[in-house]
């Protein structure tokens, strides 16, 4: 006998946040065999289309074939019923950053607009209070020096402290996700360590070769390419910011290669978020429904970099606005730090460990 | 009974239709039955053979065209579409046209015109698989049964040679085109069904290989009278299948196609395999499906295919299908029972395609997935296909139930 436990809060959730009809699907299978990464045995997503009409919770959170799917909806596109699969499975990706996020309330406020207010009011509340300790919560004289407003000092560890603060909170959530994996994989020994396995699949994570086998809209792949590695640029240079504000001259000259480099990075995140936002606005029917979460992500990170370019423009012509714009910018960046794992961000830490878990057991 | 009461006219000769005609008929009222083809019968005189007992057409529809024309109160046109229908229940006036008739009914339908006719046309009743001279007959049993001209492969006057050789002075190039308006008291409309366009299923592939036909052309295949006379040959090397698959709602069940089920064909796919088993008993066939839905006496196909060795019925709709370089096709489904990606290689591919009510030029009512609604101006009755999915015997009993409405 097979013990069915619906959960039908979950399910509500479910069908809220996909806009699908669920029920609706008739189990043909079109779906598994229209997508270009379902793998032979056990192909998603007709499987789990049919526990999301019965609202197994359990099966579908801690799930590796949920984020082996890279969203290029032609499972939506096919299917006879309308059920939309992939947005199903985007829904569940959503769901799983809320039901992983440590402390739990921060899962909730992120992915909920009703919320968004206190979201937007802890990152102002925390550098206010840093800024108030420092003793320089106010505009500063003279010509513009950021680390007059905020010292590099308080700068420097408060953002430090913060970013391995989110890493440890993340590492908690992906440790109950490893749990349910294992046991939804019971047959599975894990042979080989984290590391090994997170190699093996480097070329997937460097060349976004699955994304590719994916779909032919290129310009998906392109755009996630751009934002992918301009973020990480843009992480390089700030970890040199933070080098060089301690032994080094700070704040760097427009010439200063460092500098150059995070001005390119910038491009290629606002070029590669500008197609992703484009595509969502203008071809609504390929890059299905987008959700709330999805938009608040893209936003942000959209917001954190224009503003990153525009508070560096402030301080090289001297505006009058530009400590202003630069606790604006601030805000960005601790909002995309602090909620990495409980935004869209989170696929970073949760789609890699699934693809991690999938390697290890020899999944294809 | 009224006696000066107007005849019933019915739109479409497909068995529906015939059938609606000798029911009304034969209870003494009068009745004019078009048909836009150039021979009645349809779909149904197409097929090989059909439910519920698996006759062949010849069986049903030679009755049925016997009664038409022994019943004086029948008047029929072929070749005759209808253009305008003005009025109401008791007294409708209908425009129709009937195509130009180059060769007249004193044809004794001795050949001589086909035999040294130039010209080539691509044969309808065969869905064009085969050709036949611009100068043609039907088929075998066709009603009436006298030949035809293609208007447009025929060279006319410039050719004339069927003239010349016609010994009773039947063909008359110059015929042109009539119109003739009828007084009708009600209008049955008995337009049929087409079968859906296979190559808009973008993923299996239909446009692009020989090797996989529809299941209406697979019946074309198979007839006595039909492309492989009683055979069942890939068009693309002329050998016989070792391996046949069957891809079920092919379109039907499909919100991207037709969103119903066409009811029929789970059915047809069934008669067909073991058509095949009845020809080729080694030749291994595979069902492709979601849901098996056969019903009614029907069911004893389920029961023999799947006491079948040779057939397999697999669940899973097909969602891909491939040809491979020596024109066998590979299929590719979720084996849902097994939960794992299939490919199955097959020689010979058919689509079951579903059931689309026929576009006229009437002005009709019709239901969100096209068929025709039973709401219409009073005194105008659609009839089987037309209105929704049906099979032989269930379009039959229809039609009774339109002659009865109609007469009333």
């Amino acid at each position: 006998m097979i013990n069915i436990q619906p959960d039908i809060k979950f399910k509500k959730q479910l069908k809220e946040v996909s806009k699908s009809s669920l029920n609706e699907c008739m189990q043909c299978g079109t779906c598994s065999v229209v997508c270009s990464l379902a793998p032979e045995e056990k192909p998603f997503p007709r499987k789990e289309m049919i526990w999301a009409g019965w609202g197994m919770k359990d099966k579908l959170i801690g799930n590796t074939d949920i984020w082996l799917c890279h969203q290029c909806g032609d499972c939506s596109t096919y299917c006879p019923r309308g059920v939309k699969p992939a947005d199903v499975f985007s829904a569940v990706r959503e769901i799983s950053y809320q039901h992983y996020a440590k402390p739990k309330f921060l899962g909730k406020i992120l992915n909920n607009p009703k919320w968004l207010p206190i979201a937007i009011l802890i990152p102002i509340i925390i550098i206010s209070t840093i800024l108030y300790l420092a003793g320089t919560l106010q505009i500063p004289e003279g010509p513009v020096n950021y680390s007059k407003f905020f010292p590099h000092v308080w700068l420097n560890s408060s953002f430090t402290f913060l970013s391995f603060l989110t890493i440890a909170l993340g590492i908690a959530g992906l440790r109950n996700f490893w749990k349910d994996l294992r046991l939804q994989y019971p047959d599975f020994k894990p042979s080989g360590s984290f590391i090994k396995h997170l190699f093996s699949i480097r070329k997937e994570i460097i060349l976004h070769s699955n994304f590719s086998k994916c779909s032919n809209k290129k310009s998906r792949k392109i755009a996630h390419l751009l934002v992918f590695y301009g973020f990480i640029l843009l992480l390089f240079v700030t970890a040199f910011a933070i080098y060089a504000a301690i032994v080094h001259k700070y704040p760097l000259a427009i010439t200063n290669p460092f500098k150059i480099l995070g001005n390119v990075a910038a491009m290629m995140l606002l070029i590669g978020l500008g197609i992703m936002i484009m595509n969502r606005i203008f071809d609504r029917k390929d890059f299905g429904n987008s959700t709330y979460a999805d938009w608040l992500f893209l936003i942000s990170m959209f917001l954190l970099t224009i503003s990153g370019v525009v508070v560096q423009a402030a301080r090289f012509l001297d505006w009058g606005i530009a400590y202003h714009l630069y606790f604006f910018h601030l805000i960005c960046v601790w909002f995309i730090i602090i909620y990495l794992p409980y935004t869209k961000f989170g696929h970073l830490l949760y789609r890699v460990v699934a693809m991690v878990f999938a390697a290890s057991a020899g999944r294809k | 009974m009224n006696k000066t009461q107007k005849p019933v006219l019915i739109i479409g000769g497909g068995i529906s239709g015939v059938t609606t005609a000798v029911e009304i008929a034969e209870v003494g009222k009068e009745v004019i039955l078009i048909e836009k083809m150039p021979y009645f019968g349809g779909n149904v005189v197409k097929f090989n053979n059909y439910f519920p007992k698996l006759c062949p057409p010849t069986c049903g529809l030679e009755i049925n065209f016997r009664r038409i024309k022994q019943n004086p109160r029948i008047k029929y046109y072929t070749s005759t579409e209808v253009q305008e229908i003005s009025g109401e229940k008791g007294n409708f006036n209908v425009k129709i046209k009937t195509s130009p008739q180059y060769i007249k009914n004193n044809c004794t339908a001795c050949g001589k015109c086909a035999e040294i006719c130039p010209e080539e046309r691509p044969d309808e009743f065969n869905y064009g698989f085969t050709n036949t001279r611009a100068a043609y007959i039907p088929h075998e049993i066709a009603f009436p049964f006298k030949y035809h001209i293609d208007n447009e492969y025929c060279k006319k006057e410039s050719c004339n040679k069927c003239v010349d050789a016609c010994k009773y002075n039947a063909i008359d190039l110059s015929a042109k085109e009539k119109i003739t308006e009828l007084e009708v008291s009600s209008i049955v409309t008995a337009t049929g069904w087409e079968s859906y366009d296979a190559s808009k299923i973008e993923n299996l592939n239909y446009s692009d290989s020989k090797n996989i036909i529809t299941n209406v052309e697979f019946e074309r295949f198979i007839a006595s009278n039909g492309v492989n006379e009683n055979k069942l040959l890939r068009l693309s090397d002329n050998t016989e299948p070792k391996k046949v698959a069957f891809v079920q709602c092919a379109g039907s069940r499909d919100e991207n196609h037709l969103p119903y089920c066409s009811a029929v064909c789970c059915s047809a796919s069934l008669k067909h395999a073991l058509t095949i088993q009845e020809l080729y008993p080694k030749t291994e066939v595979k069902v492709f499906y979601i849901d098996m839905r056969v019903s009614g006496r029907n069911e004893d196909f389920l029961t023999e295919v799947q006491e079948n060795k040779n057939i397999e019925l697999v669940k899973g709709k097909v969602g891909k299908i491939i040809e491979a370089e020596n024109g066998n096709l590979i299929l590719e489904a979720e084996d849902i029972l097994s939960g794992k990606k299939i490919k199955y290689e097959a020689e010979i591919v058919v689509l079951a395609t579903g059931i689309v009510s026929s576009k006229t030029n009437l002005n009709l009512n019709r239901d969100q997935n096209q068929f025709i609604t039973d709401k219409q101006i009073e005194g105008i009755i659609p009839v089987a296909c037309s209105r929704k999915p049906m099979d032989v015997s269930s379009s039959v009993k229809d039609a009774t139930s339109a002659a009865v409405k109609a007469i009333q």
